[in-house]
């Protein structure tokens, strides 16, 4: 009876490392597997490792060198944890004094910055604006948000704007992410977009050229973080359904 | 048994063709890369980047595409190198692992996608999902000859390859090819021992 068992879960165990086992089955398969199960999980070690056959099968195609820099320097631009240095100790006067005038000194240069980031988003929208390949899309509320708003500015360099309005804020933990979508090709996150107590928002997009012309734009809600590929309900999309 | 030529690719899992410790087994580099180093990283990448960007060419078709996948898998085993563990896989099944899983993830996204609008608007795309599949035949990536997988029956194929490449589960692919999920099943199950008789042959 144990050994029939044990067939049963073995060949559960095939269709589970193929990814295909679904509904109930997969949920049966996942409780055996969180169980302790070490005959199934040495099965499907062996059983991935008879797979890698699958892709072997195929005739390499070579990347372009251009993916591992942009890879690396991805990498190279990660946090760097500082090293803690021990600072000479201070009176309390003296750092009253230098924390008010570097207080200072950083707000100027934000308020400075802030102009300029500002100044250089108005300029890069009149930009595209003038460009006539530029498409200008309306954004259809969906889902959730039905009476939602927006505009999409695209060009096919890579290059857009998307305005929003009457979309509340995000929920706490979640994140309006923005797609572009060619056809019979995956979304693609092109950024996050915020938005102000009014519903308002706008985001600046900047991204490499697409092969495709993008058809569809969508806005999805997801969790924060979310970026590989939509899994939450759509609140904008290019194209009414 | 058919005659079994495979490609360019190590037949044995890495971990067994080379000891860990050494400097030029993927699972060194890869316990390297959990320290942050970016020359076995970029090792690491020259072993398995073409075998990640040929999967994802052959699952999501468009280079564009295939690239964003291969960065995001690699920028993955770059932050996580340290969760692999040897006991659970071989360096190649961990890091297949991961591509086919976000590849998955794009796929039903573009199924989604087309089901909640694109569809509706141009009756014409509702074969698009079809499409796809056929269009397998047309991409840039097929199958070797003589390779394991084209060895294979014709039916035993073309459900593992709908599951492992398409991304399809048991039900899906017993909707699509209009068979009993018990069909599926055992076209599944006998592939893969096939595929198992195979490769014990192959390093007998």
């Amino acid at each position: 009876m144990a050994t029939a068992e044990h067939e049963y879960w073995r060949d559960q165990g095939e269709i589970y490392a193929l990814g295909a086992l679904d509904g109930q089955e997969l949920k049966d398969f996942e409780a055996h597997l969180a169980a302790g199960c070490p005959v199934c999980d040495a099965y499907l070690r062996e059983t991935g490792e008879t797979l890698n056959l699958v892709h072997r099968s195929l005739q390499p195609v070579t990347p372009s060198t251009a993916v591992k820099d942009r890879i690396l320097r991805q990498i190279a631009g990660d946090k760097v944890v500082p090293i803690t240095v021990a600072q000479p100790k201070q009176t309390r006067g003296w750092q009253i004094i230098t924390g008010t005038i570097a207080a200072c000194i950083i707000g100027v240069v934000l308020t400075g910055t802030y102009y300029n980031y500002r100044y250089s988003v108005y300029s890069s929208v009149v930009n595209l604006l003038r460009d006539p390949a530029t498409r200008d899309l309306p954004l259809y509320g969906a889902g959730p948000t039905p009476t939602a708003k927006g505009r999409f500015l695209w060009n096919q360099s890579g290059e857009g704007h998307i305005f929003v309005s009457d979309l509340p804020s995000a929920p706490e933990g979640k994140m309006y992410a923005v797609w572009t979508i060619a056809q019979q090709s995956a979304p693609r996150y092109v950024g996050t977009v915020e938005t102000n107590p009014k519903g308002q928002g706008g985001l600046h997009i900047k991204t490499t050229r697409s092969e495709l012309p993008m058809e569809t734009f969508a806005v999805t809600l997801e969790p924060v973080g979310t970026t590989a590929a939509p899994t939450g309900p759509m609140v904008l999309v290019s194209k009414q359904s | 048994m058919p005659p079994f030529i495979d490609v360019d690719y190590p037949l044995t899992s890495e971990g067994n063709t080379l000891s860990a410790d050494s400097q030029n087994s993927p699972v060194y580099l890869i316990r390297q890369t959990a320290n942050q180093d970016r020359e076995a990283f970029s090792q690491l990448y020259d072993r398995f980047s073409s075998l990640v960007y040929t999967l994802a060419m052959r699952m999501l078709r468009m280079s564009s595409d295939a690239e964003d996948l291969l960065q995001e898998v690699f920028v993955q085993v770059w932050h996580q190198a340290n969760r692999y563990s040897e006991e659970r896989g071989s360096p190649e099944a961990w890091i297949v692992n991961i591509a086919r899983s976000r590849a998955i993830d794009k796929l039903r996204s573009i199924r989604r996608m087309e089901r909640s609008f694109i569809l509706t608007d141009d009756p014409a795309k509702a074969e698009s999902s079809d499409n796809v599949e056929s269009s397998a035949a047309e991409s840039e990536t097929k199958l070797t000859m003589n390779s394991a997988l084209a060895n294979l029956p014709e039916a035993q194929r073309k459900v593992l390859e709908l599951a492992y490449f398409d991304g399809l589960s048991q039900s899906e692919i017993a909707n699509r090819l209009k068979e009993p999920l018990g069909t599926v099943k055992t076209r599944m199950r006998s592939g893969i021992q096939r595929l198992r008789d195979l490769l014990e042959t192959k390093v007998r």
